[in-house]
């Protein structure tokens, strides 16, 4: 009992964690960043290369966000800021930009699964069960990313910028605020959270260039369903990754890996705009 | 238009009859095809295969070849599927019209390449290990089945480590779930229990609900079957983070795999025919030479690979006992010869299939491979009765 409410809990912080990156570019954007599943892969090789270059595990998901962050800002700057009028245009162009990511990744680091030593192995005690230790550890990653954005979001003069934007963003233009820039910088951080989302899982995941894939349709129908609010986010990760839990433990985990995108689906049946001002 | 194609068509058809009815010039080479995985889900293995052929090829041509002819390599990518096979047997077969095909393929390029095999009556070595069963009086297989690399594990735990109670986990596809519904057999009659038996989809990473299931099981051995690559890795990684330590026994790792997944491999058993510290002169003298040859370029030799380069030798000796290429000549005696290789004296003999000495192995905390037993001539058991040898 004890272990099944453990699962369900570091379930939904790790889908939190993996679709955080691409809420916030369709809160403010308005469009699905279909290669953040590429930029998740970014970040779990930037781990590979920083445990190569023997830095601390620390130091990987920082150095993963700003690779993530770098890479996702020079595209924005490329490709995402001429079709911000055309989302389903944008849709494609970001498979595309995927489908690049993860040549270039297979290019410089070869095909093959590779390996990155966990930062703390093994269980620890909790509540009478053996748990992972490092599954607990991603709670308090989500509740650090949950934190460190609302606080960037509202805190900040670019937070309130970013919230103009999100809610009139004619009317933000009118009074002075750059949206372009403010587009530029949420699309990089955006990125750079996928980024570390991919080296906070290389723990539990392998790593290979088309390891991102398996995490984006969760993250695309959580974020649909989630409407666009973090606190809606998490509830919907908490909800659908329960029921992915239960489904996996008392059905099959056949049909628990169905669980969400089928979910998802008739949440939005029912409520096309999503939850976020339900 | 149809009558003037169907012409031509059978035009062509008498021209190539024609043309493979004109025996060769000495001059000429042997022509080996190998289809293979070069791209897709075989793509990490497949070069090391190739690798294992080329080798073969050379030192024997560079003995005189085979009854005064040289041998020389075709190799096609087949994708790793079935499309990619239909095309590449096909173009191997009645384009370069070669001699013999040899290769290490998936189970979905076989089938769709064996009905092209039997149009063109090539002989055919398939040397990759596989789910068994699969007949055809053109093919012999050279690897293992089910029956020979199951029964090591199993017996191993059983007898050793008191193992009663087992866990399977495996990937959701014919592989995954022949191999462990050949296991869950194979457990019931040696008097073991299987306490659960769980699959993952094959593109599905969280393996969270199976392996809370495997804890509250409590079983006292743990037997997993899932696609190579991504799967095992990312199971084995997060049995490791959960704590899981019992004896954990891997059909579907190699030492490659097995060295990529660092310490998490640390401990895990597996069975192939070969693995690269088989202390025997024929495995020194051939992975010098495979280093000799390939340098810094090598890929690790492996049971994929080796029985490919095994396979080329055969085909040499079948060849030179049946005193010609002609096909038909040629399949007769590949169930007749055996050859010594890295592996061992191979023949064969068995409906098509060959007894295999299997070897029980224990990934170290280097990631290499030590032998813990070997179980001399495995066999295959009856994969094929309607096949006559």
């Amino acid at each position: 009992m004890i272990t099944l409410a453990l699962d369900i809990i570091t379930t939904a912080a790790i889908l939190f964690i993996v679709s955080a990156g691409l809420l916030i570019v369709f809160g403010v954007m308005k469009i699905i960043n279909f290669a953040h599943a590429s930029f998740i892969t970014v970040g779990a090789y930037a781990a590979l290369v920083a445990s190569r270059l023997g830095l601390p595990p620390v130091l990987a998901p920082p150095l993963a966000f700003l690779a993530g962050g770098l890479i996702g800002a020079a595209a924005e700057r490329l490709v995402v800021r001429r079709l911000y009028g055309r989302p389903l245009d944008a849709i494609l162009a970001t498979w595309g930009l995927s489908i690049v990511i993860g040549q270039l990744v297979t290019l410089a680091f070869g095909r093959e699964v590779q390996f990155v030593a966990a930062p703390i192995s093994g269980t620890v005690m909790i509540l009478g069960e053996d748990y992972s230790g490092y599954r607990l550890l991603m709670v308090a990653a989500a509740i650090v990313i949950a934190a460190l954005f609302t606080g960037l979001l509202n805190g900040t003069r670019l937070g309130l910028s970013t919230r103009a934007v999100i809610m009139n963003e004619t009317l933000a233009q009118g009074l002075g605020i750059d949206s372009t820039r403010v587009r530029l910088i949420t699309f990089g951080i955006g990125c750079g959270l996928a980024a570390i989302a991919g080296a906070l899982i290389t723990p539990l995941a392998s790593v290979d260039p088309n390891m991102g894939l398996s995490w984006l349709i969760g993250a695309f129908m959580l974020v649909m369903i989630s409407g666009g609010s973090l606190l809606t986010l998490g509830l919907s990760c908490f909800v659908l990754g329960g029921l992915q839990v239960l489904a996996s433990t008392f059905i099959s985990p056949i049909l628990g890996g169905l669980t969400i995108a089928v979910l998802a689906a008739v949440a939005l049946r029912l409520r096309p705009e999503g939850f976020a001002r339900a | 238009m149809t009558l003037s194609r169907s012409f031509s068509n059978l035009l062509a058809a008498v021209a190539s009859t024609t043309l493979l009815a004109v025996p060769a010039l000495a001059a000429d080479p042997i022509k080996i095809g190998v289809p293979v995985g070069l791209s897709g889900a075989n793509s990490v293995v497949a070069p090391s295969v190739v690798q294992s052929a080329q080798l073969a090829v050379d030192e024997i041509n560079a003995k005189g070849g085979v009854l005064g002819r040289q041998l020389a390599l075709e190799v096609a990518d087949d994708a790793s599927g079935a499309a990619g096979a239909q095309k590449a047997f096909d173009s191997l077969v009645f384009q370069k019209k070669v001699d013999v095909l040899i290769s290490m393929e998936t189970s979905a390029a076989r089938n769709a390449g064996l009905p092209i095999v039997a149009r063109g009556k090539v002989p055919y070595i398939y040397t990759s290990f596989y789910e068994g069963k699969s007949c055809s009086p053109f093919m012999y297989v050279n690897a293992w089945v089910p029956e020979q690399q199951v029964p090591p594990i199993v017996d191993y735990f059983n007898k050793e480590k008191g193992a009663k109670k087992f866990f399977l986990i495996g990937s959701d596809y014919a592989f995954g779930r022949g191999m462990l519904a050949f296991t869950k057999a194979y457990i019931d009659k040696t008097g073991g229990k299987v306490v659960g038996e769980e699959y993952l989809p094959m593109d599905g990473s969280d393996w969270t609900s199976i392996i809370s299931k495997l804890k509250s099981t409590a079983p006292d051995a743990l037997i997993t079957s899932t696609a190579g690559g991504a799967p095992n890795v990312t199971l084995t990684k997060q049995l490791r983070a959960a704590g899981v330590a019992l004896p954990y026994g891997n059909l579907a790792v190699d030492e490659g795999t097995a060295k990529g997944m660092g310490t998490d491999a640390e401990g895990i058993y597996l069975s192939a025919s070969y693995v690269t510290g088989i202390d025997s002169a024929a495995n020194k003298t051939f992975l010098a030479a495979m280093q000799k040859k390939f340098g810094a370029e090598l890929k690790t030799p492996n049971d994929l690979s080796v029985p490919e380069y095994e396979a080329v030798y055969a085909y040499k000796a079948a060849a030179e006992k049946a005193g010609s290429t002609e096909q038909a000549k040629v399949l007769k005696a590949l169930g007749e010869v055996s050859v010594d290789g890295p592996r061992g004296k191979i023949d064969m003999s068995k409906q098509h299939h060959a007894p295999l000495t299997m070897y029980l192995g224990q990934v170290q905390a280097d990631g290499s491979v030590k032998v813990i037993k070997s179980f001399p001539n495995v066999d295959p058991g009856a994969q094929c009765p309607n096949l006559k040898s």
